[in-house]
C-alpha cells in the first residue's frame, strides 16, 4: 500500500518480525493502493492472509458483507488491553460492536501556522487561534490578493478541496460536536443543526476569503504536499489543518519555516472541544476465510509491541496508538521537527478525538458530503437543503444494508 | 457424413480459441451484467434480485444520474467541432508544398502522447494560476477563465484539450483524400467550377464515408468519456460541484467505491441502449449525406 521511502519502512518493520520469527514466511505485495484487489481477491477465493485497507471508509462495507474475520476473540486471548490503544483508534477500526482490523500507528490532524505570515499581518506569531470565530477573523486578515482581485496569499488552506487535501468537512463537523450517526438507530444525521453550523461556517470562510472559483484557481497552483512545493512550507498558505507527517516534510524541504502546531480551533460556545483533534489511519485486517489467521494475528500482536511501533513511527512519522508508546523519548526528542511532531502525540493522548464512523456506506457518505459542499459553495443549493439530500441519499442506501 | 462435416469441424476447431474466448469472455459477461442489473449486488455476498428498482432509482436520481448524462451529453459539442476541424487540417495538410511531412508530424503528434502523460501536460495549461492558456488570453487582452475549476468552465475545457488531440482523425481524412478521384477534380476545374465549389461538389461528398465512420466512433467514445475526467478533476473525481461528473465516471463510482454494482450495471445497460439509439439516428440520416462510389 504504500510506496518509495514508506514502503521500506514497511519492509524494515516486516523485517524485524522475521528476524524474531523464522520459522514465518511473508510475502509483501506492496504498493497496492487499490483497495478491490483484496476485495477481489476476497471474491475469488483466493484470499491474502492479511490486508492493509489503504481507505478506512471501505471497512464497513466489507464487514457488512462478511468480508473479514471478526477480532475480538484473538484480541482477548493474546492479552491486549482496549485502554492501552489510544482513544478512538480501535473505535475506527470497529463495525457493529466487533473489532474488524487493527490500527499500526494512526493519523492525527491539528492546526499549522505560519508565524512569519503572522507577524506581517500585524498578528501575534506565537499566539495561534483558539476559537473558530478567532480562526476565521485571522484568516481573513491573512489572506492576500494582487491588483486585478487574484488571490496571492491564502489565510487557511480550504477543506474537502480536490487539489489539495487539508481535512474534510466531517473533521469541521467534529468541531461543532456534530454527530453524523443517531446513538442509538441505524440513522444518519449529517443535517443536524450542528452539522449545519459546521457547513455554514465553513462555507461562509470560503466565501469570506475570495469565494469558491477564486479560492479553487488558487488551490490548483498548488504543488504536491510532499515536497518544496507544498503550499504551507512556500508561505501561500498561512494556516493549514493537516497532519503529523508535516513537521518531518516541512524541515526536510522548507528548513527555515518558522511554524508552530496547536489543537484545532472550537466554536467559542461549544468549549468541550476544546483540544479537538481529528483520526484517520491505515487497517491491517484479515479477510473471511484466510489460511493463516492465527498467524496473521500474531504478526497484528507484534505491531503493537513498543519496538514495533517505535521502529515503524520513526520512519513512518505516524502517531503510534499505544498510549504508552506516545511518551517514548526517542521518537519526541532530537531533531528540531520532532517537537512539533510530539505536539500531536500530546493531542492524542489528551485531546478530544474524532473520526469518521465505520458505517457500510462510509465512502458514499463522504463523498455525498463533499459534493453537497461544492454545491453550497458553488450557490446550486441552500445548506439546509443540500444536507437533506445527503440524508436522504446515504439513508436509502444505508437502509438496503441486511 | 464425415466427409460431408469434416471442413466444418475442422473450421471451427480453428476458430475454437476465439470463440470460446467471445463465449466466455465477452458474451458470458455482458449477459451477466444484465442479470445483475435488475439485482441489488454488493460483490462480497451474492446478487439479490430486485427486479426494476434500480432502473426506477437511475430516472429519479435528480442530483447525480441525470446531471451525469447531461454532463456526457454537453460533450457531444466537440463532434461538430473537432470534425469541422479535422477536415479542414486535413484538407490543408494535403495541400502539396514543400516540408508538409514536417506539418503532418506536427498535428499528428499529439494523438501519441500516453493519454496520462497528455492529462498532466493541460492540468498545467489550463492551471488558472500559472497556466500558458490564460497567460495567453492576458496578452490578448481577453478575459481569463478559472477553466477546470470552474461549474461553468470544466467542460469546455476538456473539449479544448481533445481537440488537440484530433489527429488520428486527420490522419484518416488524410487518406480518404488522397483517394479522391483526381479525374473529377480536374473534370469540374475544365466546367469552371472554383477551388470553393470543389471542395463541397466534389471533394467533401467523396470523403463523406469517412467522416459518416468518424462520426460514428466519435458519438460511441464521447458516451463513454471516462479518462481525463478521472485523471483530471482531483480526488474524488467529478468536481467542482460534480460538474465533470461523466456518466462513465460516476458508473465507475458506483461499481468500485461504493459497492453498488447491480446499480452500476443497470447504467451500463442503459448507456448500451442510448449509444444505440444515437447510431442509429446517425446511421438513419447517413443516406442523405452520405456517398458511396458506384451509387448513382
Amino acid at each position: 500500500m504504500w510506496s518509495g521511502e514508506e514502503e521500506q519502512a514497511f519492509r524494515r518493520v516486516l523485517e524485524r518480525y522475521q528476524q524474531l520469527h523464522p520459522n514465518v514466511s511473508i510475502k509483501n505485495l506492496g504498493a497496492i493502493r487499490d483497495d478491490t484487489k483484496a476485495i477481489r481477491a476476497i471474491v475469488a477465493g483466493a484470499p491474502p492472509d492479511l490486508f492493509t485497507l489503504s481507505d478506512p471508509l471501505y471497512l464497513g462495507a466489507i464487514a457488512a458483507q462478511g468480508g473479514l474475520e471478526p477480532l475480538d476473540e484473538l484480541f482477548a486471548q493474546s492479552g491486549l488491553r482496549k485502554e492501552d490503544f489510544v482513544r478512538g483508534s480501535l473505535s475506527q477500526a470497529s463495525f457493529r460492536g466487533k473489532l474488524y482490523a487493527m490500527p499500526f500507528l494512526v493519523d492525527a490532524y491539528a492546526l499549522f501556522w505560519n508565524k512569519t505570515l503572522f507577524r506581517e499581518a500585524g498578528l501575534d506569531p506565537e499566539r495561534p487561534p483558539q476559537t473558530l470565530e478567532e480562526l476565521r477573523s485571522a484568516a481573513i486578515r491573512l489572506t492576500k490578493r494582487d491588483a486585478s482581485g487574484n488571490l496571492k496569499q491564502l489565510g487557511i488552506a480550504p477543506v474537502s478541496n480536490r487539489s489539495f487535501y487539508a481535512g474534510d468537512i466531517p473533521l469541521v463537523m467534529h468541531l461543532f460536536a456534530g454527530e453524523l450517526t443517531a446513538a442509538n438507530e441505524p440513522k444518519v444525521t449529517p443535517d443536524s443543526s450542528r452539522n449545519l453550523r459546521a457547513f455554514e461556517w465553513s462555507a461562509g470562510l470560503i466565501e469570506a476569503m475570495g469565494g469558491y472559483t477564486k479560492v479553487n484557481a488558487f488551490a490548483a497552483g498548488f504543488g504536491q504536499p510532499q515536497g518544496g512545493d507544498n503550499p504551507f512550507f512556500k508561505g501561500k498558505l498561512a494556516m493549514m489543518i493537516n497532519g503529523q507527517w508535516n513537521p518531518y516534510w516541512a524541515e526536510t524541504y522548507a528548513p527555515g519555516l518558522d511554524y508552530g502546531v496547536a489543537p484545532l480551533p472550537y466554536p467559542s460556545d461549544t468549549p468541550e472541544r476544546r483540544n479537538a483533534t481529528w483520526l484517520g489511519g491505515n487497517f491491517f485486517c484479515i479477510p473471511t476465510g484466510a489460511p493463516n489467521r492465527k498467524e496473521a494475528w500474531k504478526l497484528l500482536a507484534w505491531m503493537q509491541t513498543e519496538e514495533a511501533q517505535v521502529l515503524f513511527a520513526d520512519t513512518m512519522h505516524g502517531v503510534p496508538n499505544i498510549r504508552s508508546v506516545l511518551r517514548n523519548k526517542k521518537l519526541r526528542t532530537g531533531e528540531p521537527w520532532r517537537y512539533h511532531y510530539g505536539k500531536f502525540f500530546d493531542l492524542v493522548e489528551n485531546g478530544v478525538p474524532g473520526h469518521f464512523p465505520p458505517l457500510p456506506v462510509s465512502a458514499l457518505y463522504n463523498n455525498s458530503l463533499l459534493d453537497a459542499y461544492d454545491m453550497v459553495l458553488d450557490g446550486k443549493k441552500p445548506a439546509s437543503q443540500a444536507l437533506k439530500h445527503v440524508r436522504e441519499r446515504v439513508q436509502n442506501e444505508l437502509d438496503r444494508y441486511p | 457424413m464425415r466427409n460431408r462435416y469434416g471442413n466444418e469441424v475442422r473450421g471451427l476447431a480453428f476458430v475454437s480459441p476465439w470463440l470460446l474466448g467471445f463465449l466466455v469472455l465477452t458474451l458470458y459477461p455482458i449477459l451477466a451484467t444484465l442479470y445483475f442489473s435488475f439485482t441489488e449486488y454488493r460483490v462480497l455476498t451474492p446478487p439479490r434480485w430486485v427486479g426494476l428498482r434500480n432502473y426506477q432509482d437511475l430516472f429519479t436520481d435528480h442530483d447525480y444520474f441525470l446531471p451525469s448524462l447531461y454532463n456526457t451529453i454537453f460533450m457531444f459539442l466537440e463532434l461538430p467541432v473537432a470534425t469541422l476541424l479535422s477536415v479542414g487540417i486535413a484538407i490543408l495538410l494535403n495541400q502539396k508544398l514543400r516540408g508538409m511531412a514536417f506539418f503532418r508530424t506536427l498535428f499528428y503528434l499529439p494523438s501519441v502522447v500516453p493519454t496520462v502523460a497528455s492529462a498532466i501536460l493541460w492540468l498545467w495549461l489550463l492551471n488558472p494560476e500559472y497556466g500558458l492558456v490564460n497567460r495567453t488570453l492576458d496578452l490578448l487582452r481577453l478575459p481569463r477563465s478559472e477553466w477546470l475549476q470552474s461549474p461553468l468552465w470544466s467542460k469546455p475545457a476538456f473539449i479544448v484539450m481533445d481537440l488537440w488531440m484530433v489527429g488520428g482523425g486527420i490522419v484518416i481524412y488524410l487518406a480518404a483524400l488522397q483517394g479522391v478521384p483526381q479525374h473529377l477534380q480536374e473534370a469540374a476545374e475544365l466546367d469552371g467550377a472554383s477551388a470553393w465549389k470543389r471542395m463541397w461538389s466534389v471533394t467533401i461528398p467523396a470523403i463523406s464515408p469517412v467522416i459518416f465512420y468518424n462520426l460514428v466512433l466519435g458519438v460511441i467514445g464521447t458516451f463513454q468519456y471516462f479518462t481525463p475526467a478521472f485523471l483530471m478533476t482531483g480526488n474524488p473525481p467529478g468536481g467542482p460541484a460534480n460538474s465533470t461528473l461523466f456518466y462513465g465516471l460516476y458508473l465507475f463510482q458506483n461499481a468500485f467505491a461504493y459497492f453498488r454494482m447491480g446499480y452500476a450495471c443497470a447504467m451500463a445497460w442503459v448507456l448500451f441502449v442510448l449509444t444505440l439509439l444515437a447510431s442509429w439516428v446517425v446511421f438513419r440520416s447517413s443516406a442523405r449525406w452520405v456517398y458511396y462510389e458506384g451509387e448513382r
